[in-house]
């Protein structure tokens, strides 16, 4: 018998040899040789290391990923807690009173004086007439700061109580946000250059698509 | 913060989220696609398109397998994919080996380049099975059913290939020890 060719040396890696094979190996110094080198091949490639993607991969993919809105930056909706808080519909009933009084002090501090005291007039809101554009601005200020702190408040009691339940359907959640994204539009609109009801609006729409795609997901085959 | 954690934020589109997996995984999945496309180009835009349809896919995403050998069948299916779209348009010149950003231990260095050189100058077909058995741990069956062809046929390609890199790394060694350089001895 003639030395093994290559082909079945390969074999031989991970495989057991035929009785015929197995007696040439037993006498054949060369093809023993050349299967252990083609073993310690093999056992290399299985060793090979991980490979360092191009510099700037990140940069590359990162941009992709945002023009097919699949990634956005924590927006004012996620730093304001809303994506995790519990009792949504409940949330959203008090944004849409919040929205309601900011829009109106934001639509406040753009418009002359005589358009906000003709405004006021016949409102039940108790909104504090201010003495100055800043003034205004200030109160308004201090105001999303309350808002932002009491909502933290909320939520880490609603987590105490364990009712997180209702965030784990996103057709829930979806609904609530349809809600928040109506009552943000009409904030919007009252105040169109604000930036806390622009930045609001804007989470609010990236974070309806991001429930949107969940849906859409789940009700597809699971992969 | 937790995988699944990370996953769930990535699912809610947070960026940070995306780009913790990303540097968790990127080098796996690199490495599966450059191997597989045998080409820095081309398999820098199959490692982008394996993570796109990650991302996409992450909702679907369960747990029943680990996350890294759900996105790396993800990134395999990608480049293989993406290879058969553009196997016309296909670069078939070898990357020179000071291409191929490796990191590799000390002292391991010139055989894995050697061994990367060797597996981008093997026919495609026979560098798509070895990389799959023997770099990724693929079973026959598992890459039948990745690269749609019976597992009799990946086994004879595995074979042919193993024969074909020991073919070539012989070479590889003559040549060096033409050129006075180190020799890896077998």
């Amino acid at each position: 018998m003639g030395h093994l060719n290559p082909e079945i040396l390969a074999r031989l890696v991970d495989q057991t040899p035929e009785p015929e094979e197995a007696d040439h190996l037993a006498l054949c110094e060369a093809c023993t040789t050349e299967l252990e080198a083609l073993r310690a091949q093999t056992a290399e490639l299985g060793s090979l290391p991980e490979l360092l993607p191009p510099q700037g991969d990140w940069r590359v993919l990162e941009a992709r990923l945002r023009s097919e809105g699949l990634i956005r930056d924590p927006g004012l909706f996620a730093r304001l807690g809303l994506a995790e808080t519990p009792g949504w519909m409940r949330v959203a009933a008090a944004i849409v009173l919040f929205l309601g009084g900011t829009a109106f002090g934001a639509a406040l501090t753009s418009r002359g004086a005589s358009a906000r005291l003709a405004s006021l007039e016949g409102d039940p809101t108790p909104v504090a007439t201010p003495v100055s554009q800043e003034v205004a601005e200030d109160h308004l200020q201090q105001a999303e700061q309350s808002y932002v702190s009491a909502l933290a408040q909320y939520r880490e009691v609603m987590a105490d109580r364990g009712t997180g339940a209702a965030t784990a359907d996103p057709r829930n959640r979806f609904a609530a946000l349809e809600y928040l994204v109506a009552a943000s539009q009409a904030a919007v609109r009252q105040a169109p250059t604000d930036p806390f009801l622009n930045g609001l609006l804007a989470s609010t729409l990236a974070e309806r698509e991001a429930t949107l795609r969940r849906i859409s997901t789940q009700q597809d085959n699971w992969f | 913060m937790s995988e699944s954690q990370l996953i769930q934020q990535a699912v809610e589109g947070d960026a940070r989220a995306v780009r913790a997996l990303y540097d968790r995984y990127a080098p796996r999945v690199y490495a599966v696609v450059r191997r597989i496309a045998g080409d820095d180009e081309l398999a820098q835009d199959y490692a982008q398109e394996a993570w796109i349809r990650a991302i996409r896919a992450l909702p679907s995403f369960r747990g029943d397998a680990r996350f890294s050998t759900w996105l790396h069948r993800i990134a395999v299916n990608a480049a293989l994919q993406a290879i058969r779209k553009a196997e016309t348009r296909r670069k078939h010149e070898a990357p020179s080996p000071e291409q191929v950003p490796v990191e590799p231990k000390a002292g391991d260095a010139l055989l894995q380049r050697r061994l990367e050189v060797a597996l981008d100058r093997l026919p495609e077909g026979m560098r798509r099975v070895i990389i799959l058995h023997d770099v990724e741990g693929y079973t026959h069956d598992e890459i039948g059913d990745v690269l749609g062809v019976a597992p009799g046929t990946s086994k004879s390609q595995l074979f042919k290939a193993r024969a074909k890199m020991r073919e070539m790394l012989s070479a590889l060694d003559v040549t060096e020890q033409d050129h006075g350089v180190e020799v890896w001895g077998t």
